[in-house]
């Protein structure tokens, strides 16, 4: 029998859904691919079919909040914005998006986006990847003087080690309202711009004093 | 970094480092140099630099300070001090950020007269010690999570921009949502009152175990309180009650004014409170006002200071010209009770008592700075204190007991007032109840605000109409 297409985005969407639950419910560690394909009343090889992995599965529900934070943040850049500030708005509205899936985002953080990890080299992670960093990297552009030359390869895999960095400490951050990652972002991000070879239009950061 | 930044850090005497040159000549050196240097206010941005600057600048007064106690303790002493004070500098370079606990010491033994030497005074005094400051996106995530909503969302024309710095936070205007309410929202800084608390927490661990002067215990009960203080600066909550419990306590056509708290819209670090539109004493001085207009606002602020503490058994704690404004229409609105600290029955008590003294005989003042002093030997140093500590209650008096106007404007008598305390502070006269420690800090910096301002006032008038509110005549 063939399947639709239709067919397959509606199993598709039933295995995140269901994945999603169990993820919040007991733990990603606490998860298997059978309990998944139980709860989206498929079978576990035919999960398969979708998703090579549990880690990939995870992956694809974190890259849609991603999805969603970046066409809000895309809508609500304020003008005059420093660069940094932009910055810090573009992780702290992933971290809005994100925050459903916080107790068990540091171990996706740890098995599918890791440079430590094999796993990370995979397509969907290198399309999150590439995604972000193209974000980010348009920002710099937009706060650099015209003359000046784009981020380098080196600069760019910085920020990302800093957001890896972010999202791990976020995913097990304690304090009241997880305030402790704020400065964290604050102080990480005055340190990014700080460390940036080329010229900004404002190096000046747009705080109240 | 400014020039003048740099030349201010290679002066710093403490480098968290044991090699350093720890003699007191050198610190002497660095104190007077330090004192003829520009404050290097520029570049606020740059923080990490000036952060890191100020904190060592508030390291290096701090290890003056202790070591100043040094010189009456015996060589063995003197040894194990050191070895005390270096472990209590090594803490403090660990320490999260540097700029919770120490800076904040060295803002108020700066502004704590009876405790730091006057060099302190004169060179911390020009120096800010504020929190960093915090963007907007920053700004819109800490609220978020302390109350649920984007500021843009809870308030109509949030201003991006603060207006003024708040005690570890800083302050923004904006209107309630629907209603022409103007309002002033102070934002602390994410986590700065844990970390101060944490720090202040290993500070004392490491610095207790010193012996250094006679006093030391006194100076520690101090310390003490000054640590207490911090910690209730950093709770918006509690500075939300004194400011309902201070606003109780004047009626409308005193023309005193204290802001009104919104709840809903505050917490432990958020604190939404009426704005007042007024001016602060430079700019009120700059519209040439009347002596007319200048007593009656001195007046208010006596009585308002006289009212917190004889019927609210507050002393409003932080008394500097930032925290009064002078509105248009003649009244006084006073901000900021962060600082507010509350009486208990026994300092009511002695502060009567000191009261009932100056009514009643010499004698029965000597006794009274016995008490304050909890002085009880009687050899000769001891007798040079108790001749300075009744000079300087004399000089606290003077203005009470004068038979009507007391001129502030004279500056004999503020000059006179600083020698007194100068001397003091010289010959570490400083052992005294804690409670007297604020209200060192009330009565100069009223009385700085009264002589900046050039009030003539019948000061004794006020104080015994305010003072009758709890004490009938006996």
């Amino acid at each position: 029998m063939r399947i639709t297409a239709k067919a397959k985005i509606e199993t598709r969407q039933r295995i995140l859904v269901a994945a999603r639950k169990l993820f919040s419910d007991k733990g990603f560690a606490g998860t298997t691919t059978r309990d998944i394909a139980v709860e989206a009343s498929i079978a576990t090889g035919t999960l398969f079919n979708y998703f090579p992995g549990k880690e990939q599965l995870a992956l694809a529900i974190i890259d849609i909040s991603l999805e969603s934070a970046h066409s809000e943040f895309l809508t609500s850049q304020r003008e005059n914005e420093s660069l940094e500030e932009a910055l810090f708005s573009h992780i702290a509205i992933m971290l809005r998006h994100l925050r459903p899936h916080r107790g068990y985002l540091g171990d996706v953080v740890e098995t599918t986006l890791s440079p430590f990890n094999q796993s990370s080299d995979d397509d969907a992670s290198a399309n999150l990847r590439a995604r972000h960093l193209e974000t980010v990297q348009s920002l710099i552009e937009g706060h650099a003087t015209p003359a000046s030359p784009q981020p380098s390869a080196v600069i760019m895999h910085l920020y990302w080690t800093l957001f890896l960095g972010v999202l791990a400490y976020w995913a097990k951050d304690e304090s009241p309202n997880q305030e402790d990652t704020l400065v964290l972002m604050d102080h990480a991000l005055r340190l990014f711009v700080s460390s940036l070879d080329i010229n900004l239009n404002t190096l000046e950061p747009n705080r109240s004093s | 970094m400014s020039l003048n930044a740099k030349e201010l850090i290679e002066a710093m005497p403490i480098n968290f480092d044991e090699t350093q040159d720890t003699s007191q000549q050198s610190l002497d050196k660095l104190l007077s140099s330090l004192s003829k240097m520009p404050v290097p206010v520029s570049r606020l941005t740059r923080m990490w630099a000036l952060g890191s600057m100020q904190a060592k600048v508030a390291i290096a007064y701090f290890a003056y300070w202790m070591r100043s106690g040094f010189v009456s303790g015996d060589d063995k002493q003197r040894l194990l001090n050191e070895t005390h004070l270096k472990a209590a500098f090594k803490l403090l370079g660990g320490m999260s950020y540097l700029r919770g606990a120490i800076m904040k010491v060295g803002q108020v033994i700066a502004s704590t007269p009876n405790v730091a030497p006057q060099e302190f005074v004169e060179v911390l005094g020009r120096l800010q010690f504020e929190a960093p400051s915090m963007h907007f996106s920053l700004l819109r995530e800490f609220v978020h999570g302390e109350l649920h909503h984007d500021p843009e969302e809870l308030f109509d024309d949030f201003e991006t921009t603060a207006f003024a710095a708040a005690s570890l936070g800083q302050v923004h205007r904006a209107t309630l949502k629907g209603l022409d309410e103007k309002v002033a929202i102070k934002i602390q800084y994410p986590n700065i009152s844990r970390t101060i608390h944490e720090d202040f927490k290993n500070l004392k661990a490491a610095t207790f175990p010193m012996r250094l002067t006679r006093d030391w215990d006194n100076i520690q009960a101090q310390f003490e309180e000054i640590c207490d203080m911090l910690g209730q600066e950093t709770d918006y909550e509690q500075e939300a009650e004194n400011l309902r419990a201070a606003r109780l306590l004047f009626t409308e056509d005193e023309g005193i004014i204290v802001p009104q708290v919104y709840p809903e819209l505050s917490t432990k670090r958020i604190l939404t409170m009426s704005y007042f539109d007024g001016l602060h004493l430079d700019e009120f001085l700059t519209t040439n006002p009347s002596q007319a207009l200048r007593d009656e606002f001195g007046r208010k602020i006596v009585r308002s200071s006289f009212r917190i503490g004889f019927r609210g058994k507050m002393l409003y704690g932080d008394p500097h010209p930032g925290n009064y404004y002078f509105m248009p229409d003649g009244r006084l609105g006073l901000i900021d009770f962060g600082c507010c600290r509350h009486y208990n029955d026994a300092e009511m008590d002695y502060m009567d008592s000191v009261e009932q003294a100056y009514l009643t005989s010499r004698e029965a003042v000597y006794e009274a700075i016995i008490r304050a002093t909890d002085l009880t030997s009687t050899d000769a140093s001891r007798q040079d204190h108790m001749r300075l500590g009744v000079e300087y209650a004399d000089w606290v008096w003077e203005p009470v007991q004068q038979d009507g106007p007391f001129d502030f404007a004279n500056q004999e008598y503020f000059t006179r007032g600083v020698a007194i305390f100068s001397e003091l502070i010289k010959k570490r006269y400083t052992r005294s109840k804690p409670i007297n420690t604020w209200l060192t800090r009330n009565v100069y910096g009223i009385r700085a605000i009264l002589a900046r301002l050039g009030a003539c006032i019948d000061f004794g008038e006020i104080y015994r109409e305010e003072a009758r509110v709890t004490k009938p005549k006996k």
